[in-house]
């Protein structure tokens, strides 16, 4: 436990002024945008306890938001990720026990119910985000463009990234 | 207090995830002006919307209570234009003879004030009725005005109403003169426009101007002298040769008749047994002959 703690502690470290200063800023086309600081929440545990995960969501989402200076939303849009993880999750794997490891990932779950998973994830966050951030419904069809780009980006990233750190699943 | 306590842990997560979202929310709305104008006009709009439903539901509880209320104000209300109504008549009366200007002849006469209960124009001979009658002490060949002018001349009296021959009645001839140069001619109606008459035996020698008035001579116990009638519009050509023919438009709106005024002449019993008097004298001296 003590050692999966510290690891979350060096990611959260890691990621989050990455997000801040280098992803933030590595916008393609102008609209999409990488979330690679999902990969916190998606990473998590499912096995871990709700109201711990929910308290992390937030965390991760506030101290973002003291780096990019957007108060309050990243906070709720991770806080209400977080809370959904769960349910989420088991859209694709019925039962805890289906996972080989604890944390999703690459490595513990089939290739296409991590990815199935993943962009679930990644397109619920980028909705809530871009919705928080405009308010407004006045541009819909950009805010749209933005969405799915965003989403698309963010799960490339977060994908490879799971490759890099976990490697493949293997099939028996 | 166990039970309760079951309840908190069972749905601890729920609590957690209200708990902060509402912070989010918090450091949101605080933070942009724009969201927590937007947060203030949708709560205000979400509260209005509530209030207004929760309204439609309660109000139908006290729709007895509003019922009664409106039964009674609507009484009061009633009994109010009955008083305005009954005001304003007076009003309209005391106007009435307010603006009718009449010469120092009219000393002689009385006015009792009537209103018109039925009048038409379209007819060939049209008459007026009135609501005044012999309990009013209106008797056969009174006169009758309006505020702008002659109306017409009684004709037979009910105890409570009176009918009245229309100047727009072939039937009646009003003995009138042009008030600037005092000739004198028989006013009739010639039974095409209820807006105009013919003033005819007029002397080929008649001074006038097309916007004359015309006014009642005074020759007859009807009217009294000086009553506006008409103004004259133009000459028409005449049967005869030494005499001819004024158009005139009357004054008084037949259309639009309300409140009359019935002329009531204190002398006409005397001038009538003097007519009759010389009536005889000319007979007797004429069998005397």
């Amino acid at each position: 436990m003590a050692k999966l703690f510290i690891r979350y502690a060096l990611w959260f470290l890691l990621l989050i002024p990455a997000q801040a200063i280098v992803f933030n800023h590595a916008i393609l086309f102008n609209v999409a945008v990488p979330l690679v600081f999902l990969y916190l929440i998606v990473s998590l545990p499912v096995t871990i306890n709700t109201n711990l995960s929910t308290l992390f969501g937030f965390i991760v989402g506030f101290v973002l938001d003291i780096f990019c200076d957007t108060p309050g939303v990243n906070a709720l849009c991770c806080t209400v990720l977080a809370f959904i993880r769960k349910p989420i999750f088991h859209l694709y794997v019925s039962f805890d026990d289906d996972l080989a490891g604890r944390v999703p990932s690459t490595q513990s779950m089939v290739q296409t119910t991590y990815m199935k998973y993943l962009l679930t994830m990644a397109a619920i966050y980028c909705t809530m985000l871009f919705m928080v951030e405009a308010f407004q419904l006045s541009n819909f069809k950009l805010m749209t463009f933005r969405i799915i780009a965003s989403t698309i980006y963010t799960f490339i990233l977060i994908y490879a990234l799971n490759l890099v750190t976990h490697g493949r699943h293997e099939q028996h | 207090m166990n039970e309760l306590l079951g309840f908190l842990s069972k749905h601890s997560k729920w609590f957690v995830f209200t708990f902060f979202v509402v912070i989010s929310c918090v450091l949101l709305f605080k933070s942009d002006p724009y969201r927590q104008h937007v947060y203030i006009t949708s709560a205000g709009r979400m509260a209005t919307s509530i209030y207004k439903g929760a309204n439609n539901i309660t109000s139908y509880f006290n729709l007895h209570e509003i019922n009664t209320d409106l039964n009674r104000r609507n009484s009061e209300l009633q009994a109010e234009i009955a008083r305005l109504q009954e005001q304003l008549l007076r009003v309209d009366e005391s106007r009435f003879t307010d603006t009718l200007k009449l010469d120092s002849g009219v000393h002689p006469f009385n006015f009792i004030v009537a209103h018109v209960i039925n009048n038409s124009i379209s007819r060939p001979f049209n008459y007026i009725t009135i609501d005044k009658g012999s309990n009013d002490s209106i008797k056969p060949e009174f006169g009758v005005i309006d505020r702008n002018g002659v109306v017409g001349i009684v004709s037979n009296v009910g105890p409570n109403s009176a009918r009245v021959i229309s100047l727009l009645n072939p039937n009646l001839r009003l003995s009138c003169k042009i008030k600037r140069s005092e000739y004198f001619g028989s006013l009739i109606w010639d039974g095409v426009n209820p807006e105009e008459a013919n003033l005819e035996e007029l002397p080929r020698h008649t001074v006038f101007e097309v916007g004359d008035t015309i006014v009642t001579s005074g020759y007859s116990a009807v009217f009294p002298a000086g009553l506006p009638v008409g103004i004259v519009l133009g000459n028409s050509t005449d049967k005869t040769r030494d005499l001819f023919t004024l158009r005139i438009r009357l004054l008084a709106d037949f259309t639009t008749l309300g409140n009359v005024q019935v002329v009531k002449n204190n002398r006409a019993e005397e001038l009538k047994a003097l007519q009759a008097g010389e009536e005889n004298d000319s007979k007797k001296k004429t069998f005397g002959n």
